[in-house]
C-alpha cells in the first residue's frame, strides 16, 4: 500500500483527523505525515540526528481538530478565571493554562473530548485522597521484581539496597498494624 | 549518578524477557499527570517549574519506590547528554529540546522515571522488556499511588486526571509496546494491519515515537485514547492485539521460510557478515541489518546471539552514545567509522563464544 500523499512511499502510520465532525483516516509514509496540512514537497528522509525533533506534529493534528469546532464570538472570548487564558488562545497552543480552564471552558471542551476520544465521561482509576497512606503491597511487588532483576545480573550491591527498601516497608507497615 | 555511570550499565528492558520469538522488544506505561495548585505548562514561570521540581523531589523522597532515584536536572547536562538520554528512552525529545526548569528522575535500573515539566508537570513511565503490559501498568500505577498521596493531582469527577493537551485526559494512560515486525513488512501486510489497528483506536509509529520514521522494521504500537477507558481494559487490549499481530508476523515469517528457504536464509547471513565485518555503517543500514539478524534470531536460524545482545547494542550504537564513548563532538561521517568498529567488536564476542563451543 503506497502513502495516500505522495504515492511514492510505503505506508506505514495511519493519520486520524477530523473534519467536519467526521473523523477520516489516512494512511501516510513518515514523510507525509507532519507536513499533511502544508501539503510541502516530498521531504527528504531526515539524517539521523533529526529523528529526535518530533514535537510540533501533535500540536497540528489537534490544531486541526481545534480549527472545525465551529467558533462563535462568544466562546472565543471566553477566560478563565484560574489563569486567563481565552479560549482562543487555547485554540492557537492546543494546551490549556491551568487546572481550571477545564471549568472555565467546560462547554467547548465537552464537545472537543467528545470528539476527540469518543467518550464522555472518565472511567478508571480514581485520585487518591493527599496524605492516605499507600498500600505497601503494590511497592512491595515493584521492589521483588526490581530485586529478582538485581540479582539475576548479580548487582548485589544494589540487591542489598533494595533489600533495606524492602525491609523498611515491611517494618513501617507492623507498625502501622500494631497501633 | 552522572552520564557516564549511566551508560556503563544496560537498561533493564533491554533485556530480552518475554520477547515472543525475539518479536517483541518492550512495553511501556506512561501517565500523564499535574499539580493542581501550580499553572500548566503554557502559563508556568520559572518560579511555578521550581516549585513542580520541588514538590516532586519531596514527595519522591517521601515514597519508597523512588527514594534512591538520581535525578538530573536538564539545564546542567550538555546537548550530546540529553540527547542520549531519549536514545535510552529515559526522556522525550520534547523534553531534551525545550526551554525552562525541567528535570527527570529515575530508579537505576532504568525501569522508573519521571520526566517533570515536560508538556505536563509530570509524565510517570514505567518500561519492561517484552510484552509485559499488565506488570508495567503495575509499576506505574504503583508510582502514581506513592506521588498522588503526597501531592494533590489536578483532576475532575468527570473527566478524572486533567492534562495540559485534552487529547491526555482521563487515565492520562499511553500503554506502548516496541514490536520487530520485518515479514508483515516484507509482505506488504504492515498497512492492513495498521488500518485494522486504527479501527481499535490503536496507533502505530516509528521507533522513537510521535512523528519518527519506522526504522529497522520496528514499530511502537499505543492507545489512542485515555478518556472513557479503564487502565486494566487497555492492558488487556493491548495485550490481546500484540499477541494478534505476534500470530501474524509469526505465520509470515514461517510462510517466507517455507516458500524461499535459501533467499532468507541468504539474507540473515549476509547481514550477520556485514555486521562482524564492516568498516562503515550508517545508522540507516545498521537498524537494517540488525533487523534481518532479528529475523535469524525468530526463525530460529541464529542460535549464537539473543535479544539482549541486539537490543543492547542497538542502544549503544546511536549517535549520542557513540560520542560518549568517544569522549566528544565525532563528525557522522567518522561516527559511522566507529559505530562499524563498535557492532564489529560485538559481533567478535560471539564469534570467539561459538569457536569455544565447537
Ligand atoms: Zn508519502
Ligand atoms: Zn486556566
Amino acid at each position: 500500500m503506497k502513502c495516500e500523499i505522495c504515492h511514492k512511499n510505503d505506508a506505514t502510520t495511519a493519520y486520524t483527523h477530523i473534519v467536519d465532525d467526521t473523523k477520516k483516516t489516512l494512511l501516510l509514509c513518515a514523510s507525509c505525515v507532519p507536513q499533511n496540512e502544508e501539503k510541502k514537497k516530498a521531504v527528504p528522509r531526515p539524517k539521523e540526528d533529526e529523528s529526535t525533533q518530533s514535537v510540533p506534529e501533535l500540536i497540528k493534528k489537534v490544531k486541526v481538530e481545534f480549527n472545525t469546532a465551529g467558533p462563535s464570538e462568544s466562546t472565543e472570548n471566553t477566560v478563565c478565571q484560574g489563569c486567563s487564558m481565552t479560549y482562543k488562545q487555547f485554540k492557537k497552543v492546543g494546551r490549556l493554562g491551568c487546572h481550571q480552564c477545564y471549568t472555565s471552558f467546560a462547554p467547548q471542551l465537552e464537545r472537543l473530548l467528545k470528539r476527540i476520544h469518543g467518550a464522555e465521561a472518565h472511567c478508571g482509576k480514581d485520585l487518591v485522597e493527599v496524605g492516605t497512606v499507600p498500600s505497601p503491597q503494590k511497592a512491595l511487588e515493584q521492589l521483588r521484581s526490581e530485586l529478582k532483576d538485581a540479582v539475576d545480573r548479580e548487582e548485589f550491591e544494589r540487591a542489598a539496597q533494595i533489600r533495606d527498601q524492602i525491609r523498611g516497608i515491611e517494618v513501617d507497615a507492623e507498625g502501622r498494624s500494631l497501633r | 549518578m552522572n552520564i557516564s555511570e549511566l551508560t556503563a550499565n544496560h537498561a533493564q528492558w533491554l533485556n530480552g524477557a518475554e520477547d515472543r520469538h525475539g518479536i517483541v522488544v518492550s512495553c511501556r506505561a506512561r501517565l500523564a499527570r499535574n499539580l493542581s495548585a501550580l499553572p500548566f505548562a503554557p502559563k508556568a514561570t520559572v518560579e511555578d517549574q521550581e516549585q513542580v521540581i520541588e514538590q516532586v523531589l519531596t514527595a519522591a523522597q517521601r515514597g519508597h519506590l523512588m527514594n534512591s532515584a538520581s535525578f538530573f536536572r536538564m539545564d546542567a547536562l550538555r546537548e550530546n547528554e540529553r540527547r542520549l538520554l531519549v536514545e535510552r528512552h529515559l526522556v522525550s525529545p520534547a523534553l531534551a529540546e525545550s526551554k525552562g526548569q525541567r528535570g527527570l528522575l529515575f530508579s537505576r535500573d532504568e525501569s522508573l522515571s519521571i520526566m517533570i515539566n515536560e508538556e505536563d508537570h509530570l509524565r510517570l513511565q514505567a518500561i519492561l522488556p517484552g510484552l509485559q503490559a499488565e506488570n508495567a501498568w503495575a509499576a506505574v500505577n504503583a508510582l502514581d499511588d506513592e506521588l498522588g498521596a503526597s501531592v494533590a493531582y489536578a483532576h475532575s469527577d468527570k473527566w478524572g486526571f486533567l492534562t495540559a493537551c485534552p487529547t491526555n485526559v482521563g487515565t492520562g494512560l499511553r500503554l506502548s509496546i516496541l514490536i520487530h515486525l520485518p515479514a508483515l513488512v516484507l509482505t506488504e501486510d504492515m498497512e492492513r494491519v495498521t488500518r485494522g489497528l486504527t479501527e481499535m483506536a490503536f496507533t502505530v509509529r516509528g521507533f522513537y515515537g510521535e512523528g519518527t520514521h519506522p526504522v529497522g522494521n520496528l514499530f511502537q504500537v499505543s492507545n489512542q485514547s485515555t478518556l472513557g477507558v479503564e487502565e486494566d481494559r487497555i492492558v488487556e487490549k493491548l495485550t490481546a492485539i500484540t499477541q494478534q499481530i505476534i500470530a501474524c508476523e509469526k505465520d509470515a515469517q514461517d510462510a517466507l521460510l517455507k516458500e524461499a528457504r535459501a533467499q532468507v536464509e541468504d539474507k540473515v547471513w549476509r547481514a550477520y557478515g556485514l555486521l562482524s565485518h564492516a568498516r562503515v555503517l550508517s545508522s540507516q543500514e545498521f537498524m537494517n541489518l540488525l533487523s534481518a539478524v532479528r529475523l535469524g534470531y525468530s526463525l530460529d536460524l541464529l542460535k549464537q546471539l539473543d535479544s539482549a545482545f541486539m537490543n543492547r547494542l542497538m542502544i549503544v550504537t546511536q549517535p549520542s552514545h557513540l560520542q560518549m564513548e568517544n569522549g566528544g563532538e565525532i563528525a557522522a561521517e567518522e561516527r559511522d567509522i566507529y559505530r562499524a568498529e563498535r557492532v564489529r567488536s560485538h559481533f567478535a564476542t560471539l564469534a570467539s563464544e561459538e569457536s569455544g563451543q565447537s
